[in-house]
């Protein structure tokens, strides 16, 4: 026998909050990681300097605009040590969120619904400190969750990949052709978890 | 019955428009300098014999391209097998493609056949034309594309009946009349713009020839008086473009549509139909400036997921109703669209503009004294502009995310908030020290944004979003 429908009202105020309070910071070797970026291309534009002084001879200009990518390169590692103070996520039952920005704050959140794919990538630096980017792609704007360690990367990844109904071992081999079940539906419910959540509209047809 | 199990090739003539594609991929204007070498050097045999082999190359590749491509829908897939030297064969899940379009150009039209485009989603690899096919085959692809897809008809239907198809409205010559002439010309020079592509090989050399037969010509000479007749005939000149545009291009405009797909055809030397399912809708946008609405006419724009947008001009009022109606949307009329954003956003422009015209007046008054001042003039417009569009902007959240506003022209958008994909809330630093932010809604085919509103609403408005999508069990595209 179906279950009656019900379209009782719901107040605004009883809604799940998303508290910012609740926001998990992301691994404080993340920082490291932008300043060896950034300290590499600093090493770099003083090497160029260098040699522009010892072959032309000239010190004004080099120096100048030494001076000015130095200035930059300060700027921008003091951007990214506020950046990794802010960078956060969020995991809860049904969506995941990431908080960013310094200049414009940002919170952005993907219903597990709406994910394509989901994959954790590696760069040489982020391989060196033992950290890793959960990067979640939906048919929109795709979201990355840089500076976690790699066990947790791992963690939520499974997770995400879970609720969302996507295949994880096929994203490994396969990144660009996994998606979330079929497109534009929602995750198939798993034993022992409130998915998909009771309905609170009308039932599937309608466009 | 075609049966689009079994493999598919497409018609004979097809070779000439794989020939003719091959041809278009040199370019145009290297195609217009090789006829006027064989033009001017047609007498050397040598010239002969070199086209004979490249006309010989060009057939018998498109020959073999022809007999090598095949299409069939096998177990809900679209399988296409294509390539002379590498043979591709690509297989597209019938649920991935975006829209499926049905085109036909002139020489489509002389020979009855018609041209095939495929979008599917992510990869623009993945996109094909299939060149020449006879309408039925056509059709029936589009069809069984269309309805089969296991995301509108369920994955039960393996043999669907084909629903009665209904006209939700189609142009008349008067009404696409009107909306050319109540809408910016400007869009007519693409007309030209194949005349701007010979600019090299066709228009040099004729200005050069002008010069040569009048060198002493100066234009300021003929006096200033025929600057607004000049601009007259421009106007006159570039409306006609635009309308001769709109007649090529929007020909007996049509939309149709059956339970699950929408359709829209046009086109006078070439007809376009587009199809694409009514699920994949994102985001409808409307926009009229001030001549269209004296004429009560809007311009609407159905965002869907890949390529397949369907634009519609010169719509009514009940036009526009009944296309948001099929899409799940609510009459713009209709909606409360209750909420209004902070004036903040006036200050923020203007003092933004200030700094810039001000810095600029301060740099040019060296060289141009008082003169400078001119460059605060345009302060008081964004001032304006800015004050009109912060008392006219609209917007409003339920089963959808809708804003409005009304400057010069007037727009709407408006989106089913299931149809999100990302809900975002950000803040600069303005926006930060006056307690305000910004609510950005992500689908698949575009974003809806509304600025300068309080952050505890604006993380209401994502809280509410966020319900709405993760409880509605619907397929959302």
């Amino acid at each position: 026998m179906s279950e009656a429908f019900t379209n009782e009202p719901i107040a605004v105020d009883d809604l799940p909050r998303l508290r910012n309070d609740s926001f998990v910071s992301v691994d404080p070797r993340y920082v490291w990681g932008q300043l060896a970026g950034l300290t590499v291309t600093a090493v770099a534009v003083v090497a160029i300097a260098g040699a522009v002084v010892w072959v032309s001879g000239a010190v004004l200009w080099p120096t100048v605009v030494g001076g000015v990518v130095a200035g930059a390169l300060v700027a921008l590692a003091t951007g990214s040590m506020l950046e990794a103070r802010r960078l956060a996520y969020q995991l809860r039952e049904y969506d995941l969120s990431l908080r960013s920005g310094v200049v414009r704050h940002r919170v952005e959140t993907i219903p597990f619904s709406r994910i394509q794919h989901v994959s954790v990538g590696r760069g040489l630096v982020e391989r060196s400190l033992g950290l890793a980017t959960l990067e979640v792609s939906s048919a929109g704007p795709d979201i990355a969750v840089p500076g976690l360690s790699v066990a947790d990367a791992e963690r939520i990844k499974q997770v995400v990949a879970e609720r969302a109904g996507v295949d994880d071992e096929a994203i490994d081999s396969e990144r660009d052709e996994v998606t979330a079940g079929r497109l534009g539906e929602t995750p198939p419910s798993t034993p022992g978890q409130h998915w998909p959540p009771p309905p609170a509209s009308p039932p599937p047809g309608s466009p | 019955m075609i049966d689009l199990a079994q493999p598919q090739r497409q018609s004979p003539l097809a070779i000439v428009f794989l020939g003719l594609r091959a041809l278009r991929s040199l370019g145009v204007v290297q195609l217009a300098v090789l006829a006027l070498f064989l033009v001017r050097g047609a007498a050397d045999g040598r010239l002969v014999v070199i086209g004979v082999v490249v006309v010989g190359l060009f057939t018998a590749t498109s020959v073999l391209s022809w007999w090598r491509y095949t299409f069939q829908l096998v177990d809900g897939e679209l399988v296409v097998t294509r390539g002379v030297l590498r043979v591709d064969r690509l297989t597209v899940s019938v649920g991935r493609i975006q829209s499926i379009a049905i085109e036909q150009e002139l020489l489509h039209r002389m020979t009855g056949l018609v041209k095939v485009v495929v979008d599917t989603a992510g990869s623009s690899q993945a996109e094909f034309t299939i060149d020449a096919v006879a309408r039925p085959v056509a059709d029936e692809l589009q069809h069984q594309i269309t309805v089969r897809s296991p995301i509108t008809s369920g994955a039960a239907s393996a043999e669907p009946e084909r629903p009665a198809e209904r006209v939700v409205f189609q142009h008349t010559p008067g009404r696409l009349a009107i909306a050319a002439l109540t809408t910016s010309p400007w869009a007519g020079l693409a007309l030209l713009a194949p005349l701007f592509a010979l600019d090299e090989v066709l228009i040099e050399p004729i200005t050069d020839e002008l010069s040569a037969v009048a060198p002493d010509a100066d234009v300021g000479s003929l006096g200033w008086w025929l600057v607004p007749i000049v601009a007259v005939a421009v106007a006159v000149f570039v409306s006609l473009l635009n309308l001769g545009r709109v007649f090529l291009a929007d020909w007996q405009l049509a939309l149709r549509t059956d339970s699950t797909t929408l359709r829209r055809t046009s086109g006078l030397l070439s007809r376009t139909s587009t199809a694409s399912s009514i699920a994949r809708v994102q985001v409808m946008s409307s926009r009229r400036n001030p001549l269209q609405r004296r004429a009560g006419l809007h311009d609407l724009h159905l965002s869907n997921a890949g390529q397949g947008d369907i634009r519609l001009i010169g719509c009514r009022d009940d036009e526009f109703a009944d296309t948001a109606a099929i899409a799940g949307l609510t009459a713009v009329g209709d909606l409360p669209l209750d909420r209004r954003v902070q004036p903040a956003e006036i200050w923020l422009r203007v003092r933004n503009t200030f700094v810039v015209a001000a810095t600029a007046a301060a740099g040019a008054s060296f060289v141009v004294g008082w003169w400078a001042l001119l460059a605060l003039v345009p302060i008081p417009a964004v001032w304006w502009l800015t004050w009109r569009h912060v008392r006219t902007h609209r917007w409003s959240v339920g089963a959808e995310f809708a804003t409005s506003s009304r400057v010069v022209a007037s727009s709407t958008q408006q989106a089913l908030i299931r149809k999100t994909n990302v809900v975002r809330v950000t803040q600069s630093i303005f926006e930060r020290r006056r307690g305000l932010a910004q609510v950005e809604v992500a689908t698949a085919a575009g974003t809806i944004t509304v600025g300068m509103i309080p952050i505890e609403e604006a993380d209401a408005v994502r809280d509410v979003i966020l319900h709405g999508v993760e409880t509605d069990r619907r397929a959302w595209m």
